[in-house]
Formats: C-alpha cells, structure tokens, sequence
C-alpha cells in the first residue's frame, strides 16, 4: 500500500516536471544576424536557462538549510569507524541497477564486477567493500541511453535533484521503475539509499562547492559545465577522450620571444 | 630556469633516429611534470613563507610550466578575436592575477600527500606544429582513492608547456571557458564584460 502511494507521488512529481518544463519561460535565442551571440547560445545548449536559475536558487537554499547541514553533521558528529560501512552499505545497493545497465550497454566486464562486488558483500549484509583495489562500478540509465545513441539534449534542473539534460531526466525516471533493489525491497530503501548518498556525497565536497562557490563568476554556468564534463566522463567510464576532441590551446603567444612582448603591453596598461 | 636547462639537455641528448625523436617528447613530458610537481610541493607548501611570498613563487611557476597566455585566449572564446590589442593585454594580465590568488593559497594546506605519474600518452592532433602528450596521474587525497589528474603538455623545440589539467576527467580551461562565456554572454558580449568582472574579483 505505501508501495503505490509512493509510486503516484513520483508520477505526479514526473508530471509536475514536465508540465513546469513545457510552460516555462524559454530563453530568447539572440537574433540570427548576432553570429557570436547565435553561437554562445547553441553551445550553451540551455533554452530553459530562466527556468533552470529559479530552479536552481531555490535547490541552493535547500542545500543550504537542509543538505549542507546533515552533511556537516555526518562528517563531523557520525563515528569515524562506522562511516566505511554506511558508504559501502550505499554503494553496494547501487550495484544491482549498475549491473543491469552494464547489461543493457553490452559491457559484461563491468555487469561481472557490478554482480561480483553485490553478492560478495551480502554475508557482510552489504556494510563490507569486498573489492577494496577496484573502483565500483555506477551505471544509470542517462548512461545506457547514451551508449544507445541519444544525444544529451539540452540543460534540465530539476527540483532537488540538481543537474540534468533532458536524456538524463528519462533514465532517471527509468531507473525510478527498473531498480531491482526497489522491485525486491521496495521504494522506502532506494529513497532512503538516495537521501544517504545525497548526505555522504555531499559530506565529502563541502570544501570543493565552497571554493567553487566562492571563486567562480557564475555559479550556474560553471556547476552545468562541470555536470556535462562528469556526465561524459562516466559515460566514457574513465577512459579519456580521444586526442582530436580535446581543445586546441596553442604555444605561440608563450614563446619567449611574444611572451614578453605582452608582458610589456600589459606592464603600460 | 633550472627546468628548461634541463629540458634543453634531454631534448639534445634524445635527439637521434626521427623515430626515437617522435617519441622523446613524451618521455620529456613526464619529468616536466615531476620537476614542477616537485618544485611546487619543495617552494609552495612552506608553511614558514608569508601568503605574499608564496603567491609571488606560486606565479613564477605557473608562467614556467603553463601556457597562461594560451590558455586565457582559449577561455576567451570568440570574444578574443574582436577585442583590441589594449583590452587583450589588461585581459592576460587579470586572467593570470586572479588564477594566481584562487590557487596559490590553495598549497598552504597541503600536508604530505603523494603525487604519482602514472604514465604517459601522446596526444598530438593531426597537422599540428606542436607536439601534445598527456601525462596520466595520482594524487593521494586519502590512501585508498586517489583523484585522477591529467595533464596535457604541448611542447616545440625544447620549449615545455602545461595547456590544460583534467581533474577526474574535467577540464578546467573548459569550465573556465563555459563560465566565462556565460558571463560576457549576459554582460554586452564584448571582453570588456569579462575584464570587468575579473577586476572586481581580484580587488574585492
């Protein structure tokens, strides 16, 4: 009974999204003459971007009187020796789902590891890291759908759960419903996996968001930068980028020689 | 100045066939990380220097072993190439200022970590006039997980150069880039934005 209460929340929570998305405000995109401002705004690739701001203060408020709190909290009041457990306890339940996408993507390496570090861990009722040298495997579903070919589309923030494209607001919504620990266990242990990673997650870059907070020009613009280059990075599942993709920077204003020559404008400025 | 000497020696010495020529740009690579590795952690985490001291030490070696210019042009983007001469200049100059006060302070709270290179790959694009290598590395935050760095080092002749370090498999001329042009996008779409906004963040 709770099981399906549960489960109509998250639809309507999914329809609510949706509607919010159609019926939001879009961005103007810059008049076709205006090339340079034309290009910023593809490459930027973030229509909803009014939307998405609101969207975003506001999970930024929720952070800050929710989540950072807890997340301090676990860090500095939560027993030392009991945080290894918990956080292999969490991981460990996200391995079913990686499992089966690992599956789905065709790479049975990774499924084996995902199944191997799952059934390993269950005599230690999943609180032991069982593969402590390797890396566990995360596998979602905006992955799989990656690795099927869809593209990423553009920017999507949703309410509390923070960063996404538009691909990954579909596997997200999948992989509400495909779980396998939600199937067996039910919807009370993955909300409760996904609040304790959301704390344990956050526990660990306390340090990084505030710097990133506190030196960045434009908190948004820089949090959907490093969303779409961590999301292409797991998707890669760690493997760099071929050599071609990667931005050309060139050495020809470092050279001696012009480097200082500009020293010297920039000394008279 | 001591590292170049350097570099100037391997480079003569690995001077040889073509093929072995073709390849020593990698191997130079990897000991220009592990000297600058090294002359960071030996100069910067002093705890006995003042934050001025180190800030001056840390930009001393970050015009040494990284193409600042290249890579303020790169973060740029478009707007680079409308901007006049004056504006690019005070623009370099910002750039690198406001660089050296987020991360120079950063290396006071460094505390014996261990950095490791891993190896190293060569990345050079077709037709290019520089050679790219990317040195894979560790740094030890806690024993048992280590952040992936990746530095890419462009190089021609003898002359060595950091142009971009991925941390975990994000660039970071890449979020400086995107967030910049999100700036400059909002604020009249000229340089002139963004020097601005950099000039308030270093004085303020």
């Amino acid at each position: 009974m709770l099981n399906s209460v549960f489960d109509i929340k998250v639809i309507r929570f999914a329809a609510a999204v949706t509607v919010m998305g159609a019926l939001s405000a879009c961005a103007t995109p810059p008049p076709a003459g205006d090339q340079d401002a034309r290009a910023a705004y593809e490459e930027a690739n973030d229509p909803f971007e009014p939307a998405n701001r609101l969207m975003f203060s506001a999970n930024v408020m929720v952070d800050q009187l929710v989540l950072q709190p807890a997340a301090v909290t676990y860090r500095d009041l939560f027993p030392d020796v009991l945080k290894p457990p918990v956080e292999n306890f969490i991981t460990n339940l996200f391995q079913p789902l990686s499992f089966l996408h690992a599956l789905l993507q065709g790479d049975m390496d990774r499924a084996e590891q995902a199944a191997a570090r799952f059934f390993t861990a269950l005599p230690t009722l999943l609180l032991a890291d069982t593969f402590p040298d390797r890396k566990p495997v995360f596998e979602d579903g905006g992955q799989t759908l990656a690795v099927w070919g869809f593209e990423e589309g553009p920017y999507v923030m949703l309410p509390l759960l923070g960063p996404s494209s538009v691909r990954d607001t579909f596997g997200t919504i999948g992989d509400f419903f495909a779980d396998p620990v939600r199937l067996i266990a039910g919807s009370e242990v993955t909300t409760g996996r996904s609040v304790g990673n959301a704390v344990v997650t956050r526990s660990k870059n306390l340090e990084h968001v505030r710097e990133l907070q506190r030196t960045s020009l434009d908190y948004y613009a820089a949090v959907r930068s490093l969303y779409r280059q961590q999301r292409a990075a797991q998707i890669r599942n760690g493997i760099s980028e071929p050599a071609h993709s990667a931005p050309t920077i060139g050495l020809d204003l470092d050279e001696p020689d012009t480097d200082g020559g500009k020293k010297e404008t920039a000394a008279t400025n | 100045m001591r590292t170049i000497a350097a570099f100037v020696l391997v480079v003569a010495f690995s001077i040889g066939t073509s093929a072995a020529r073709a390849d020593s740009h990698i191997d130079t690579s990897v000991k220009f990380i592990n000297s600058l590795s090294n002359q960071a952690i030996e100069t910067l985490t002093d705890a006995s220097i003042t934050t001025e001291q180190r800030r001056a030490e840390f930009r001393r070696l970050f015009r040494d072993g990284f193409a600042v210019n290249g890579i303020a042009r790169f973060v740029a983007g478009r707007y680079w190439r409308k901007a006049s001469d004056a504006d690019r200049a005070e623009y370099l100059k910002l750039f690198e200022d406001v660089i050296v006060n987020t991360w120079a302070d950063r290396f006071s709270q460094y505390s014996g970590q261990k950095f490791e290179v891993r190896g190293a790959t060569d990345a050079t694009p077709e037709k290019s006039a520089e050679d790219v290598a990317l040195v894979e590395s560790l740094f030890f935050t806690s024993p048992t997980s280590p952040v992936r760095l990746e530095w890419r080092v462009a190089s021609k002749g003898d002359l060595f150069k950091i142009v971009d370090v991925k941390l975990e498999g994000i660039s970071m001329a890449t979020t400086q880039r995107d967030e910049f042009n999100s700036v400059v996008s909002k604020n009249g779409r000229s340089l002139e934005a963004l020097i601005e906004e950099l000039r308030r963040r270093r004085d303020g």
